[in-house]
């Protein structure tokens, strides 16, 4: 079988969901042998050439330049890969979508005027994504499986319930039926292994919008447990406030 | 073979004795729920539980290994069970929904996941004498006492549990602690304190051809307000989060992958637990859904546990509540009922 050649790229975002695939320690030596690093900044200073069978692509798309970059990649590869919240959403930073960008660019820049910066927005805003792979960052095992799948030629198997699903295949106690907690995990993408309220925290959404989230009746669920209406925007504002399912609870 | 009486104080004896032959798992309180955990003595019980996050089923039917693969061959794995289990506690709702399950997965298709994991399993069960918030048992037959399907069957009377046997297996288990016969009084009790549980019922349900108004009903309004928008009997619209069909004792649908290890020569094929609430669910190739609305697939469920689908009364609620607790927008099946009813 020939090697997937893949490309991984940074746009505005932590770079915590590329420290994530490194994070594939034990298996990372077996990766390689499914995959050619073509391009790969944080690992290689190998430049990119040629077309790519997989561009895995982190961050939000926030400036110009990453505008002509993600249409470039898009052009120039088979499967184009979201990889993690930012660039499917937007994430923490499209946080400052709801604040006018001048004011942004003034809260950080000595010089705003210098800043080439646009509304944060997620990859297929401007370009058709492939694989949208959720999560900040996205759980190991679920990369591994779109490396695996694209390998195979086949869809990832990456399923869109939410967390409730996963806590429930745990046996976990539930925060918010249990305990009236503001648990945000019935409408959160579930990958994640329902680690935080396995640790005893209420799903605070890093994965984003599941595939059919009723978030205005969720809204309504965390106000009769006592969420004041701005704590409630605040929650549905952190990673995915600016998604259409989130954003009329998010304003 | 006639009851017998077992001192409130010798129920360790008892969990003892079985663990001798049994892993055994009973309600165990955590933080603010009880679940069925492993449990070594009777000191770690909560026999007053009113019920767990999840039914039993988390033991029969929650994940499995189907097969593992390697270049072309395949083989299913051996149970992974050390010892056979044995549930300590078990209400008559949970064991009347253990017993469909079993009549489901045994007939045309047979589960062989599923049946070896039951025939592994032996079952204390407990008449319930206190009734929580949402059970609704007493209104379909499925509770709050049982006859059937368990090896051996407790009530607590107070000082004592009245033990029943229903196996030979059960009568086995019993034997060492030599426990004297319950009296007529005892037997009297029993049946005072069971009729006193089914006067504390604060939620039913009137099922007999429930499933045919539904079916008959797929416009009506209160399908509209639990899957769209106003709520019924102050519940707020459906999330979809699946949680009523996780928790629901006869609720089986399973969904299964192929996991590929990262050669991609070998790896699992493992099935979990499904939800029709879930969007996925009823996709199908090319990626048409057939139930692509929330009405739509809050209203199959519910028919569901009516009797009205696939699964017919084996797959139909035995009022146990779950559903009703673990939704976070208080959705509530018997108020649903209410309404298909016109009361």
């Amino acid at each position: 079988m020939a090697k997937l050649r893949c490309g991984f790229f940074k746009f505005t975002g932590c770079a915590g969901c590329q420290m994530e695939i490194l994070r594939l320690e034990e298996e990372f030596p077996r990766l390689l042998e499914l995959i050619d690093i073509a391009y790969w900044p944080m690992v290689t200073t190998r430049g990119w050439e040629g077309d790519l069978d997989v561009a895995f692509v982190e961050g939000s798309v926030s400036t110009p330049r990453e505008l002509r970059e993600i249409k470039e990649i898009r052009e120039r590869s088979k499967v184009v890969v979201a990889l993690g919240e930012c660039a499917l959403t937007g994430c923490i930073p499209s946080i400052r979508n709801f604040m006018l960008q001048r004011e942004a660019e003034k809260r950080v820049y000595d010089h705003p005027l210098w800043i080439e910066s646009i509304a944060v927005r997620g990859l297929d805003v401007y370009i058709e994504v492939d694989i949208h792979l959720p999560g900040c960052p996205p759980h190991r095992n679920t990369i591994l499986e779109v490396i695996k799948g694209a390998a195979l030629g086949r869809d990832p198997y990456l399923r869109r319930h939410s967390v409730c699903i996963e806590c429930k295949l745990k046996d976990n106690g539930c925060l918010l039926t249990d305990e009236g907690r503001p648990c945000m995990g019935p409408l959160i993408n579930a990958g994640c292994g329902a680690i935080c309220p396995s640790l005893n925290r209420v799903c605070e959404g890093c994965y984003g919008p599941m595939s059919a989230t009723n978030a205005s009746s969720h809204a309504q669920i965390l106000k009769e447990i006592g969420l004041s209406e701005a704590d409630i925007r605040r929650k549905f504002r952190k990673y995915a406030g600016w998604t259409p399912d989130f954003r009329r609870e998010a304003e | 073979m006639t009851p017998k009486l077992l001192e409130r104080s010798r129920l360790d004896d008892l969990v003892s004795i079985l663990s001798n032959d049994y892993q055994v798992f009973g309600p165990v309180a955590r933080k603010a729920d009880v679940s069925f955990q492993e449990v070594s003595s009777a000191e770690m019980l909560d026999l007053n539980y009113t019920t767990t996050t999840l039914p039993p089923k988390k033991f029969f039917h929650l994940r499995e290994t189907l097969l593992e693969y390697r270049e072309g061959e395949f083989n299913a794995p051996e149970l992974d069970l050390e010892r056979s289990i044995l549930l300590f506690g078990v209400h008559p709702c949970d064991l009347n929904a253990i017993l469909r399950m079993d009549r489901l997965l045994s007939k045309e298709f047979v589960d062989l996941y599923y049946l070896r994991r039951r025939e592994n399993s032996a079952i204390v069960a407990l008449n319930c004498t206190e009734v929580g918030e949402n059970c609704f048992c007493a209104s379909l037959g499925t509770g709050p006492a049982i006859d059937k399907g368990f090896d051996l069957l407790l009530t607590d009377l107070g000082d004592s549990y009245l033990v029943e046997v229903g196996t030979l297996r059960g009568q086995r288990m019993i034997e060492d602690l030599n426990l004297e016969d319950a009296s007529q009084a005892d037997l009297r009790k029993k049946e005072e304190l069971l009729e006193a549980a089914r006067a504390k019922f604060k939620k039913s349900i009137r099922m007999e051809g429930l499933a045919e108004v539904a079916a008959e009903s797929p416009d009506h309004e209160v399908w509209t307000l639990i899957g769209e928008s106003g709520g019924l009997a102050g519940c707020f619209p459906c999330l979809s989060c699946g949680n009523c069909s996780l928790v629901c004792p006869t609720c089986y649908c399973y969904e299964v992958a192929d996991i590929p290890d990262i050669t991609l020569r070998a790896g699992v094929r493992r099935r979990e637990l499904d939800s029709c609430q879930l969007l996925e669910y009823a996709k199908v190739a090319m990626g048409h859904n057939f139930r692509p609305d929330r009405k739509s697939r809050v209203r199959h469920w519910m028919t569901c546990k009516f009797g009205g689908a696939g699964g017919g009364l084996e797959s139909s609620c035995v009022g146990c509540g779950r559903c009703i607790h673990s939704c976070p927008a208080h959705i509530d099946l018997t108020e649903v009922a209410k309404a298909l009813w016109g009361e």
